[in-house]
């Protein structure tokens, strides 16, 4: 009996999903944060817009969307819904890591071609390196960990040296895998690279309701400063820092002040703050592309995120890419044809006559001279200054306590200066 | 043990249109269904240790967690092969077993359910800072080696295990030890006033069904492919878990697969029009509602209307 | 050592709000109320929502939670609790997938980004190196006035000692004529007003998200079972007990094993002597 009605209703179901000539791109993310919908926005935008100028190869782009509401379980089934049910050509992510990683054995399995917008885990481009084949169809045009910490040690030397006279650092990680590689990462460049001594490493449970003891440990370590590594629940000890007006500067990683809503999310309590964040970031000077692209987005859609995060830039930028390689590769049914032309695609954007964003990818072998390490499949960057070949990976943002933020590390990029907090002045 | 005829034809009756359901739907729709036999096997162990003898169990994920982690590291650090990653993990599992049993002795009810609670946050926290290295910490790990590929593949596998999960839980229980611990489950002083052995009891049950939870948690880790402490040791997870048995019918073996199979539809099948949030209102919504219309399950529903017709006619 | 004194103080006055209010209806009503944690997922959005979105004053913001709380308690008792009278383990459930649709319509209604609380009382001030914000000594001193409020509610009013009678003895009430309904209606309705306030002070140690009901629950879960059922002051002392073991790991030992301290000391305290350090013999 059940089991009939199941079939019934299945039967109903396949035959919803009509076959029509399109092309149908799925979408994979939270559908209730931030992070998902600005790489949803991001793709729906560059979808209009190319559907606007006649489709790709003659044929309309449509988009379906899979809720993964940033649950790893949830993801595999929404990337298998994308994969099977919808059996779409091109998927565009805005996942967090930890669901990246549970899908990708899928994307393995499926291959289906697949940008990541948000996920900067250095293991998956490992992944990549150890297994090409496999690992083909996939992209991830945001520029990795290791990348982002290598620039972070140069923000270390030039403005934390150099500037503030800091010369050891205690460091406040949370336990989290992510912590612990940044950590690492920092450790090891600081002290040689920066010739920042770190005093002390206290890792911290994400779950932590009171940061007191922990901030009152990090003042008796003696350092100059703290270095915090934040991606969950960043909020808590940002705004606790503020509350508790923690007499030493705190910067470093911290993951929610990554959007223009912080501001609103934290009641203002969150001024002092700094980050690094993957550009384009919050208080970043956009080139006109790019600009059009916000101007577009907030006549669209008037609820939060009301400027897209960088992921936003990345699903509008890359999509395009995508079906750009699509076009010249004939389609996405071939997978490695498809991975062969999106690795070429390459789009600079210039600022005052100046290359100020670029969206390109590393190829297989490419050694990029800094870390001496491949990236493949990754986005570009360029981690030296003065920046001539891509971005840098990363940009160092600051939220001032008026509560605007601005960039102020690469000098190249910076719309405002570094300072302390108001209550250690 | 009470066997009839119309027992067989019915398992058999079940069995075939299992088999038969690749020929008739879409490939999205066998993704679904596995994920609802691996929901019933776990809701089917839980109700062994839970449904059955009374002793609720808050953390469930606990056990399923160390077949699963077991499984995965010993094949992703160490490179057994998943012939014997699995069974060793379903043997670690029933030592995990053990381990709950010993609060079991000594305390009933909420505290009980209390304490399961406790284990599996422990086992949550304990994976992300011991040993990350091997554990993968946070991130959990990717790329573990997996059973089958594509979506018949692993309807079969994973049909093939909830069957013999239900088929070997069922005939257990219809046993004089399934009596036995129904007994527990109602009065458990009166089981001991019995003269039988109410730790020996309880010790099989908290056995057999920490060995489904490690048997299905491997083979779970390697349909997957990942795993994450935060998808496992979770309290919506649990949730699941115990509302698949609960609504299905606790208590009974085929409630558990009804209660799976029902919330992994009604989930999918929300999607195409509620994408978001929404559906998980809706779907908690539903459980709710049925639950409070019958707390022992859609099981009890149907038996009540079919004697009701039965008396009709 | 006076720094570790003051932080102490301060959080374990929090957890003891907390804790509270899931002890009355376990020892009340016998009955583990899982959804014990929406009540602070519910009172800290309706916070937030008051003041920060419409700008209510702070304390008009607070007493709207509070009465949020307390309704979702009554409704909780009429819905869920009376229709499914006596069978704990349904009740347990239903509680459980009510805290669940809960989160979903929190999702639904403010996104599931993290928000911060603004202080109720802004400023912070330094004794002994130790860093006290108003906020959170207001939180403490709170708590520990609706603590003391309560258990004189208890001893000295009637309502009070009818409550103190069902939670010995439930037959025995019923036979000496008080309406265990009502008082366990009004149980409810107490719980979820302190859990609603409980869930303000939390969100506004930590942070307003979705799925911000478990963290608290599991703190009242150790209280409860570290103390025992039906003492306020066992509760009290527990709570100062937890609050302490995780200043001094914290600051001693390693912050990241904060949590798995209190797991460890729930499990041992269960096995080895369940009824808890203050508990009454019977269970």
């Amino acid at each position: 009996m059940i089991m009939r009605n199941l079939l019934a209703t299945t039967l109903i179901m396949g035959l919803a999903t009509p076959a029509m000539a399109e092309i149908k791109v799925g979408f994979i993310g939270s559908l209730s944060s931030d992070t998902g919908l600005s790489t949803l926005r991001g793709a729906e935008i560059a979808i209009e817009e190319l559907n606007a100028a006649g489709g790709v190869m003659g044929e309309k782009i449509t988009l379906v969307t899979a809720d993964t509401q940033e649950d790893v379980t949830e993801g595999v089934k929404a990337y298998e819904y994308l994969a099977e049910t919808e059996e779409v050509d091109f998927i565009i992510s805005g996942s967090i890591d930890d669901v990246s990683l549970g899908w990708l054995p899928r994307m393995q399995e499926y291959q289906i071609p697949t940008l990541d917008t948000w996920t900067s885990y250095i293991g998956i481009i490992d992944m990549v390196v150890e297994d090409p084949e496999l690992m083909a169809p996939y992209f991830m045009n945001i520029a990795s960990d290791e990348a982002l910490a290598t620039l972070y040690i140069n923000f270390g030397a030039d403005v934390l040296k150099a500037k503030m006279g800091w010369d050891s650092v205690v460091v406040l990680a949370e336990d989290t895998a992510f912590g612990e590689a940044i950590t690492g990462l920092v450790t090891e460049a600081l002290a040689p690279v920066a010739g920042i001594e770190v005093a002390e490493v206290i890792t911290y449970d994400v779950g932590t309701v009171d940061f007191a003891p922990i901030f009152a440990k990090a003042e008796a370590s003696g350092a100059d400063f703290i270095y915090q590594v934040s991606s969950v629940n960043s909020q808590v000890i940002s705004s606790q820092y503020v509350k508790l007006q923690v007499p030493m500067a705190m910067t470093g990683v911290n993951v929610a002040a990554l959007g223009v809503d912080y501001w609103d999310d934290t009641g203002g309590a969150g001024g002092g703050i700094s980050t690094l964040s993957p550009l384009p970031s919050v208080g970043f000077k956009l080139d006109p592309t790019s600009q059009a692209f916000v101007d577009k987005y907030q006549e669209k859609y008037d609820s939060r995120p009301t400027v897209p995060h960088f992921n936003g830039f990345n699903a509008y930028y890359g999509l395009k890419q995508a079906m750009a390689a699509a076009e010249e590769a004939g389609g996405f049914k071939d997978a490695k044809a498809w991975s062969a032309k999106m690795v070429k695609q390459d789009l600079k954007l210039e600022l005052d006559g100046k290359l100020w964003l670029r969206y390109g990818f590393w190829e297989a072998g490419e050694v990029e001279p800094v870390t001496d390490r491949t990236y493949p499949q990754n986005a570009l960057f360029d981690l030296s200054a003065p920046y001539e070949d891509a971005q840098p990976s990363m940009v160092v943002v600051q939220w001032k306590e008026d509560g605007t933020p601005g960039v102020v590390y690469p000098f190249e990029y910076a719309t405002t200066e570094f300072e302390l907090p108001s209550w250690m002045k | 043990m009470g066997l009839r005829w119309y027992h067989f034809a019915l398992w058999i009756a079940f069995i075939g249109v299992m088999f038969a359901l690749p020929e008739y739907v879409s490939k999205g729709t066998l993704r679904t269904l596995i994920f609802a036999n691996f929901l019933a096997v776990f809701a089917i162990s839980w109700d062994v240790l839970s449904g059955r003898t009374g002793y609720i169990s808050f953390g469930h994920p606990f056990l399923i967690g160390i077949g699963a982690y077991t499984s995965a590291i010993l094949t992703k650090r160490f490179d057994f092969p998943l012939e014997a990653s699995i069974p060793i993990a379903v043997l670690v599992t029933m030592v995990g077993g053990l381990v709950v049993l010993l609060p079991a002795l000594r305390i009933r009810g909420s505290y009980f359910a209390l304490v399961t609670l406790a284990y599996m946050e422990l086992m949550y926290q304990l994976v992300q800072v011991i040993r990350p290295d091997l554990t993968g910490g946070t991130r959990g790990m990717s790329g573990l080696p997996t059973l089958t590929r594509g979506a018949e593949n692993g309807f079969y596998m994973s049909t093939c295990l909830m069957l013999a999960v239900a088929l070997s839980t069922w005939l257990l229980m219809r046993t004089r030890l399934g009596t036995a611990l129904s007994a527990i489950g109602m009065n458990e002083d009166a089981v001991s006033g019995s003269g039988l052995s109410v730790t020996r009891l309880k010790m099989v049950a908290f056995l057999f069904s920490a060995m489904l939870a490690g048997l299905g948690g491997a083979m779970y880790v390697h349909y997957l492919g990942s795993i994450a402490p935060r998808a496992l040791f979770d309290i919506n997870f649990v949730f699941t878990i115990i509302v698949a048995a609960l609504i299905g019918g606790a208590g009974t073996t085929i409630g558990p697969i009804i209660g799976a199979f029902f919330l992994t539809f009604l989930l999918e099948y929300l999607r195409p029009w509620l994408p978001g949030a929404e559906r998980y209102l809706i779907y908690g919504g539903v459980a709710l509602v049925l639950y409070m219309i019958q707390p022992k399950g859609i099981f009890e529903l149907v038996r009540q209307s079919l004697s009701k017709l039965r008396r009709a006619t | 050592m006076l720094q570790v004194l003051i932080q102490g103080l301060l959080l374990s006055g929090l957890y003891a709000l907390i804790a509270v209010g899931f002890t009355l209806i376990f020892s009340i009503g016998r009955v583990l109320n899982l959804a014990y944690g929406a009540y602070l997922l519910i009172g800290g959005y309706a916070y937030f929502y008051f003041t920060q979105a419409i700008g209510l004053p702070k304390f008009a913001a607070v007493l709207l939670a509070a009465v949020i709380g307390c309704a979702l308690g009554i409704l909780k008792f009429l819905l869920i609790v009376r229709p499914l009278r006596g069978n704990h383990v349904a009740i347990e459930i239903s509680t459980l997938i009510l805290a669940v649709v809960l989160q979903s319509a929190v999702v639904l209604a403010f996104g599931d980004s993290s928000k911060i609380l603004l202080p109720i009382i802004p400023g912070v001030e330094r004794v002994a190196g130790a860093a006290v914000p108003y906020s959170n000594l207001f939180a403490a001193v709170m708590s520990w006035v609706i603590l003391i409020a309560l258990w004189i509610f208890i001893r000295s009013t009637h309502t009070g000692r009818a409550m103190q009678a069902v939670s010995m003895d439930a037959k025995g009430a019923a036979i000496s004529g008080i309406d265990a309904d009502r008082v366990n209606m009004i149980t409810w309705a107490i719980s979820g007003t302190l859990g609603a306030v409980a869930g303000v002070f939390f969100a506004s140690y930590t942070q307003l998200y979705p799925g911000m009901w478990v963290a608290p629950l599991i703190i009242a879960v150790a209280v409860v079972i570290v103390g025992g059922i039906g003492s306020i002051i066992g509760t009290l002392i527990v709570a100062h007990i937890i609050g302490f073991m995780e200043v001094l790991v914290s600051t001693y030992l390693a912050p990241e094993l904060r949590g798995i301290f209190t797991m460890v000391l729930i499990i041992a305290i269960l096995v080895l002597r369940p009824r808890g350090l203050f508990g009454r013999e019977e269970l």
